[in-house]
């Protein structure tokens, strides 16, 4: 087992940790991406439906991907750290 | 540096036996102080061993400790008179005691000296006496100890100072047959301090330990509560989405006081306030210490959120620096807990994860460092059990505790927005005091894709009700053909 104290040591001297969405920002952001995701959302049920849905996935997928986002920083904005 | 006490290489070693007679001719105590400084839960006792070599080149000197003795000790520490860093010592037991071999700093020539100080605390050493009391009464406590400081090697003085912090104590042995020993009386009181001695050529061999060594206790009074948490679980959780440390401590806490004798008055307990004049016994309220940069701090019991709280926050530090101020959190239980009462609570708090956790940017390894305990001044933890929940998808998870632990384990716990679940640590102690609020490193690595999982499967969800749109607008549920 390596030595406490060294790990002590090291524990110090390495750089904090800073996570990749400042977490001052993550309630505008949880604002900004379930709006896309809803206007998307809307968008979507507006489409035409084609025999290739290529516009209906590709809208579908990005609103899944902001939504997924959003959640997660709705989430933590409001206490729930996940 | 040298690492501090490992207690797990507990061996019997019986052949040590014969070996402990040799050991003798190594070294002379020229004095033995030991002062034992009396609480409620806890006990200090700090033995100063004034050494002599009698032998070249020793490296390492041996102190005895009776099973009963070692078995009440939770914390133990040698050092050099004067210095700060603690030697390194290791146990071993024999048939009738325990032995600590403590490695001298360097080798003592022959007839060199040091001064060698063993700092230990006792937890469960008093117990109440009278083991009931009513709300007006005071609170006393009795300790009992051996009478004389054994030793592998001839003392030449040794001494006993057992201190009270309240100057009334009440009745305190006498010791018997010691006269042999003894130049002027065998015991003497000053004020709340009783010292044994001083007792001169003392060789605790086996013969002398069944002739003379002898029991004495000391009934004192003590002033202020004697508590015991009973169980202990500390729940850490990391979160690197939200840069968040919650830390959440679910704790029984117990009066192990007197237990109490009647009924409790609350006019009683009211008019002890007023008059600022409360029984020593009873806990109104405590104080505890947070880390700096503390958020969110909650304190609820079964009832509900317990209101009677008030915190005061201390800037944030960086990571590894001191800090200057600590987040001061007043708790008040919702009853005062007299004498064999308990009270059972959650506190909780957040701290900014870059406080806690380190980032090797290099190997991509995380580092986290978790108090084991906050500490409730004057208690004793009788079992602890620190879960430390890392992020999911953690992997290559090290871990290392400031003090041996009973029991390490890993498992999987889920939470919100969890598919795999998270890895989680578990440590389990006993006998917990405040020299043990150490700290707890992990060091754990974290892929980018497992940050990303969560949103991964966030978005899954919002894709799957996307699917079944896109079906449910191409099914025609008319009922009559247009």
């Amino acid at each position: 087992m390596d030595n406490y104290e060294a790990i002590q040591a090291l524990h110090k001297s390495l750089p904090p940790f800073s996570p990749y969405v400042p977490a001052s920002l993550l309630p505008s952001i949880a604002l900004i991406l379930l709006a896309s995701t809803f206007a998307l959302a809307f968008y979507f049920s507006t489409l035409p439906k084609d025999t290739f849905p290529l516009r209906e996935t590709a809208v579908a997928s990005l609103a899944s991907v902001l939504g997924g986002f959003g959640v997660v920083a709705l989430f933590c904005s409001v206490g729930v750290n996940v | 540096m040298a690492r501090r006490w490992r207690t797990l290489p507990l061996l019997l070693v019986t052949a040590l036996a014969p070996s402990f007679s040799l050991a003798g001719l190594a070294f002379e105590n020229t004095a033995i102080v030991r002062t034992i400084e009396l609480g409620g839960s806890l006990v200090h006792v700090s033995t100063t061993y004034a050494v002599k070599a009698l032998e070249p080149g020793q490296t390492t000197y041996q102190i005895a400790l009776s099973k009963v003795e070692r078995a009440k000790t939770s914390w133990l520490e040698a050092k050099v008179k004067g210095r700060t860093t603690p030697l390194e010592l290791s146990e071993d037991e024999s048939s009738t005691e325990h032995l600590l071999s403590v490695s001298l700093p360097k080798a003592l020539a022959v007839n060199g000296t040091l001064n060698l100080v063993l700092e230990t605390v006792q937890t469960h050493a008093t117990h109440p006496f009278p083991e009931q009391a009513a709300q007006k009464e005071p609170q006393l406590l009795k300790y009992k100890t051996d009478l004389f400081t054994i030793s592998p090697y001839t003392t030449l003085v040794q001494r006993t100072k057992i201190k009270s912090l309240a100057p009334n104590v009440i009745s305190y042995t006498t010791p018997h047959d010691v006269d042999s020993f003894v130049r002027d009386g065998s015991v003497t009181r000053s004020g709340g301090t009783i010292t044994y001695g001083p007792y001169h050529d003392i060789q605790t061999d086996t013969d002398f330990v069944a002739k003379y060594q002898q029991p004495v206790s000391v009934h004192y009074s003590f002033d202020h509560p004697v508590l015991e948490v009973k169980t202990l679980r500390r729940i850490a959780e990391i979160s690197h989405w939200g840069s968040n440390l919650n830390i959440e401590d679910k704790i029984h806490l117990h009066n192990a006081g007197p237990t109490l004798k009647g009924h409790f008055s609350r006019l009683e307990y009211q008019s002890q306030n007023y008059h600022r004049k409360q029984a020593s016994h009873i806990l109104s309220d405590f104080a505890l210490h947070l880390p700096p940069g503390v958020t969110n701090a909650y304190f609820y019991d079964q009832n509900g959120n317990v209101s009677t709280s008030h915190l005061r926050t201390a800037p944030s530090v960086a990571k590894g620096s001191k800090a200057m101020q600590y987040s001061v959190l007043e708790l008040r239980p919702r009853y005062p807990v007299l004498g064999g009462w308990n009270y059972s609570y959650t506190i909780g708090f957040d701290t900014p994860l870059q406080d806690s956790v380190g980032y090797d940017a290099k190997n991509g390894i995380y580092m986290v460092g978790v108090p084991v305990m906050t500490n409730i001044p004057g208690t004793v933890v009788n079992d602890a059990e620190v879960k430390i929940i890392l992020p999911e998808g953690a992997i290559n998870v090290k871990f290392v505790s400031p003090f041996p632990e009973l029991s390490s384990s890993m498992s999987t716990h889920i939470s919100y927005l969890d598919t795999a679940g998270r890895p989680t640590v578990t440590f389990t102690y006993k006998d917990l005091t405040y020299k043990h609020t150490g700290m707890i490193y992990v060091s754990y690595q974290v892929p980018l894709s497992a940050h990303l999982k969560k949103v991964m499967s966030v978005g899954a969800a919002f894709f799957s009700l996307f699917a079944f749109a896109f079906i449910a607008r191409r099914v025609d549920l008319n009922l009559h053909k247009k």
